[in-house]
């Protein structure tokens, strides 16, 4: 039994693990013959709530307790993972058999796992927030809901209406054999809303979302009804909005879309743990220019109130911003611990988990694409003879190995000399990233983090990306 | 694997919960319980680098009183009470819909083939020797392949679904699955494919999917040169290319709350022609050992072998027990009934309206991979497409990119395209010319539903844009 009592216990506020047994247990782990022991439990309280045309369809309050042990024996990673936290005592000795097993089966000539050094910290964290989501009613979450979905339904050409709440108080314990012993916590809350219009035989549809890392006053901070009335007028312009041009041509990004494009294109590769498998195309290209000189980038958990900010990463290092590109330059690769060690770089914060039945893999936070020159779009626009100008994003996907990547626009706008003019509908974009990081040609000055998004890379992770007005001077068009 | 009195612990723990339900009050009760336990490796760089095994699970609980309803979900009964006490409070306040109710018990098919015993004695040991075998059979095929990403996983979960209304059902499920990505790394390029496959008994074999992604890898290291611009044309698409598109828009446009209120693209057109009248698409919860087979729905109503589009007529749409009775109540159908058609994604999902083991088939069907080249003379093979997801579901639309891409020329491959748009609309590809090859498989996931398909000759809707 390593787990304190916890009957009767607030698990939202509380140490859950008993910091005694866990030590013995991961002692017990490196009297088996493993170098390193680790075990992070995960309580999140969480609360999901989603209305159909101005109806309440669900409201899921739930609660749930995981935890994972990891284990390093002879250069190999064992690990368990479960609910039922009694269980884990048990699990110490069979995990680092099972670390032991896969490392029994590695070829002379490959290297052994190993983790680069990290500060031993014992502490708590705990971001504040000032809108409590522990505290938040039923009643209060109905009403933030309902205004934001009474401004989208307020026309007849909207046949239908879905919006959805979600909000979640995350609780970190991680205990391992060197000594770590940090407890964190921070909240994050999100509210999302998809229009669907029809006129005759044509039916379209426009979603957003609004939020990010901390309690309710994330949502009362934005316009819920400027929200809503822009989903509505978004969805009836995709009305009568004409199919894209296909081809190669300028685009412009609104910073939405831009940030989903740094995300896809760039992020992806250079996640260390995709480098050193082989399936990064930025493999052995740190220090190289593979940017046009514009072109900066970070990945930063510490902005507060972006979707992927967190205080402490899921081996209990401390997050810092991340410079990946310097004026075209790729700088930094994001990192894990093993990672870290095995291109003998610094450990930067980038291991993130899905929750407490997962283990860390390297991950984006929030991602940006810093300012540029430009002011507005307009200056952007006038000297674009046809291209396209896109915003909203529908999601992306990359190959990372390929290098190549695939994005989708919520709407469009056709690019004719240098006026914005035509709204299109179903635009995608696809390219190459060792490409179209050339021939990004124009940044406005303002860039900020946009929408909040997820990332899915076998395990889904909330994240936040954005920057400014950018355009590509050749995308590929859909 | 699984502990000896999984199913009798399990069984025990809904009971209890049923008993809180009962001494709360609540009218209306149903559990979702659910505990999975399993091993997984990762193969990253051509190598095993972790596994691991553990064992997760919760439950799910759906109160109902007076047409009003709420759902909560625990993965201990420690804070049961609570949890239903907060699920009582919503439920009173929820908007009420007349003639909702939980399902009563009725007698349903027992699915055969969705258990393998010989799962339960599996071994770490035997997943890391399966996994050697995946990654020298990789290099076998050729010397400069390797498994750059993917792993192995085996598992069994016990579940079981007991209501106030006498539906009291309990079972074990197993599982086996495996997936590659095969990367060819030489003269400074990667080309690369990724392949899986699963099935709910043991797999004791090298799958014909580990071969495919060695295939694809190579094929599409021969770029050629081709003219820029658009192209509306005839595509093979492969299975793995054609589903996930297929199944961003048909399941949506076929969901009863959706079709009713105008939302789907086939909206009002029961009873008339929506795709080519060569076309039939089917639902089978029924097949043996099919991927999202089942003999009772998430609600645990008894399933049905359904025709959903017989001969491009569409026949019918799915209903779940809380969709149909909303719409009744809405005034959007004068009558509806559940079709057996609830799914859920673990005990933490509510149910909702889709499919399970849904076949595409057409009086163009069987051909071999020659065949349909033959037929096709010049255009494209698409392998795989990145972006399925953006594909927009009320009309049918989709712009995506390839991931893996073959021109091909008078009925033979020339070569492959470094990248290309895919876009068009599903509806009206499925409503010009269909041709299937043979080699039907099942693909998409457990809990979203699955479609068994083969390989896809699309004769019209479809434009390629070469990068």
């Amino acid at each position: 039994m390593v787990v304190k009592r916890i009957n009767g216990q607030d698990l939202r506020r509380s140490k859950i693990l008993d910091r005694d047994k866990i030590s013995k247990s991961l002692e017990q782990a490196t009297s088996f013959g493993a170098s390193y022991a680790e075990l992070r439990l995960v309580s999140s309280n969480s609360t999901s709530m989603a209305l159909k045309d101005g109806q309440l369809e669900k409201s899921i309050p739930a609660n749930d307790v995981a935890a994972t042990l990891r284990i390093l024996a002879d250069g190999s990673w064992g690990v368990y993972s479960t609910t039922d936290l009694d269980s884990i005592a048990n699990a110490i000795e069979s995990t680092t058999k099972l670390a032991k097993s896969v490392a029994s089966r590695r070829a002379k000539g490959d290297s052994p796992i190993t983790l680069a050094e990290v500060p031993i910290i014992n502490d708590e964290i705990h971001w504040k927030t000032q809108r409590d989501n522990l505290d938040l009613e039923f009643d209060q979450r109905l009403e933030f809901l309902k205004e934001l979905d009474s401004a989208v339904s307020d026309d007849d050409r909207i046949v239908s209406s879905r919006s959805g709440w979600s909000d979640e108080h995350i609780h970190t314990e991680l205990l391992t054999s060197e000594g770590m012993d940090r407890t964190w916590s921070f909240q994050r809350t999100l509210i999302n809303t998809m229009a669907t219009a029809r006129d005759g035989s044509d039916l379209v549809s426009y979603r957003t979302r609004a939020g990010g890392e901390g309690g309710w006053d994330v949502i009362e901070a934005v316009d819920l009804q400027d929200i809503g009335e822009s989903a509505k007028k978004s969805a009836i312009r995709l009305l009568s909005a004409q199919r894209a041009p296909s081809g190669t041509m300028p685009l412009i990004a609104d910073p939405d879309l831009t940030g989903v494009y740094i995300h896809e294109a760039l992020g992806h590769p250079c996640e260390a743990d995709l480098v050193a498998s082989g399936d990064s195309c930025l493999a052995g290209k740190l220090g190289e220019k593979i940017g046009n000189d514009i072109v900066t980038v970070s990945d930063d958990p510490t902005i507060r109130g972006g979707y992927g900010a967190y205080p402490i990463d899921d081996e209990g290092v401390d997050v810092r911003e991340k410079k990946l590109i310097v004026n075209g330059v790729l700088k930094e690769y994001l990192n894990h611990r093993q990672t870290a060690a095995e291109f003998g770089l610094e450990p930067n914060g980038g291991a993130r988990a899905q929750d407490g039945l997962h283990h860390p893999l390297v991950r984006m936070s929030n991602t940006v694409i810093h300012g540029g020159s430009y002011d507005t779009l307009e200056d952007l626009a006038e000297d674009i003879q046809y291209g396209v100008y896109a915003c909203g994003s529908r999601g992306g996907q990359v190959d990372t190995g390929r290098g190549s990547f695939q994005f989708a626009a919520q709407e469009a706008w056709l690019i004719e000399n240098g006026k914005i003019t035509t709204p299109l509908k179903d635009v995608s974009v696809s390219g190459m990233t060792l490409e179209i990081l050339k021939n990004v040609n124009g940044l406005t000055k303002e860039a900020n983090l946009a929408g909040p998004g997820f990332c899915g890379k076998g395990q889904t992770v909330p994240v936040g990306d954005g920057g400014p007005i950018m355009r590509i001077s050749d995308a590929l068009v859909g | 694997m699984i502990p000896d009195d999984i199913t009798e612990n399990l069984d025990n723990k809904t009971r209890e919960i049923a008993k809180v339900c009962k001494s709360l009050n609540i009218s209306q009760w149903e559990i979702i319980a659910e505990q999975s336990y399993g091993y997984e490796l990762d193969i990253e760089a051509g190598k095993i680098t972790m596994a691991s095994g553990g064992g997760a699970g919760g439950f799910g609980i759906r109160i109902i009183n007076d047409g009003k309803y709420a759902y909560t979900y625990v993965n201990s009964l420690s804070g049961i009470e609570k949890a239903l006490l907060e699920a009582k409070k919503i439920c009173d306040v929820s908007p009420s819909i007349d003639g909702f109710e939980l399902p009563s018990n009725s007698d349903a098919t027992e699915v055969k083939g969705m258990y393998d015993k010989s799962i339960l004695s599996v071994e770490p040991e035997f997943l890391l020797s399966q996994g050697d075998d995946l990654i020298s059979h990789v290099g076998s095929l050729d010397s400069e392949a390797k498994v750059t990403g993917g792993g192995i996983g085996v598992g069994v979960t016990a579940s079981q679904i007991l209501s106030s209304e006498g539906i009291d059902q309990a079972g074990l499920k197993s599982s086996h699955g495996l997936g590659v990505q095969v990367s060819i790394d030489k003269d400074e390029k990667i080309t690369s494919s990724w392949q899986s496959y699963s099935q709910s008994g043991l797999i004791d074999f090298i799958p014909k999917e580990i071969d495919e992604a060695v295939h694809w890898a190579r094929v599409t290291r021969n770029v050629v040169e081709v003219d820029k611009g658009a192209v509306d044309g005839k595509v093979v698409m492969n299975g793995g290319a054609f589903t996930p598109l297929f199944s961003m828009v048909v399941p949506s446009a076929i969901a009863g709350e959706k079709y009713y209120n105008k939302e789907s693209l086939w909206s009002g057109k029961i009873g008339t022609r929506v795709i080519s009248e060569e076309l039939t698409i089917m639902d089978n919860p029924h097949l043996e050992g099919g991927k999202a087979s089942a003999g009772r729905d998430a609600e645990g109503v008894p399933t049905n072998v359904r025709s959903l589009v017989s001969n491009g007529i569409l026949e019918q749409v799915n209903w779940s027990v809380r969709d149909s009775a909303k719409a009744v109540q809405q005034g959007l159908v004068e009558s509806a009934s559940t079709t057996g058609s609830a799914q859920r994604g673990g005990y933490q999902s509510v149910p909702y309206t889709g499919n399970t083991n849904m076949f595409i088939t057409s009086k163009r069907g069987n051909n071999s991979t020659e065949e349909l080249l033959s037929k096709m003379g010049d255009g494209y093979i698409v392998n795989s497409v990145m972006g399925a997801h953006t594909a927009n579901p009320t009309s049918g639309d989709f712009s995506v990119t390839t991931s893996s891409i073959l021109k091909v020329e008078e009925g033979e491959v020339v070569g492959a395209l470094k990248q290309a748009g895919v876009s068009g609309n599903m509806a009206k590809a499925l409503s010009g010319i269909v041709e299937f090859g043979g080699d039907v498989r099942p693909r998409g996931s457990y809990s979203s539903g699955s479609v068994y398909v083969s390989d896809v000759l699309l004769h019209e809707g479809v434009r390629i844009n070469p990068a």
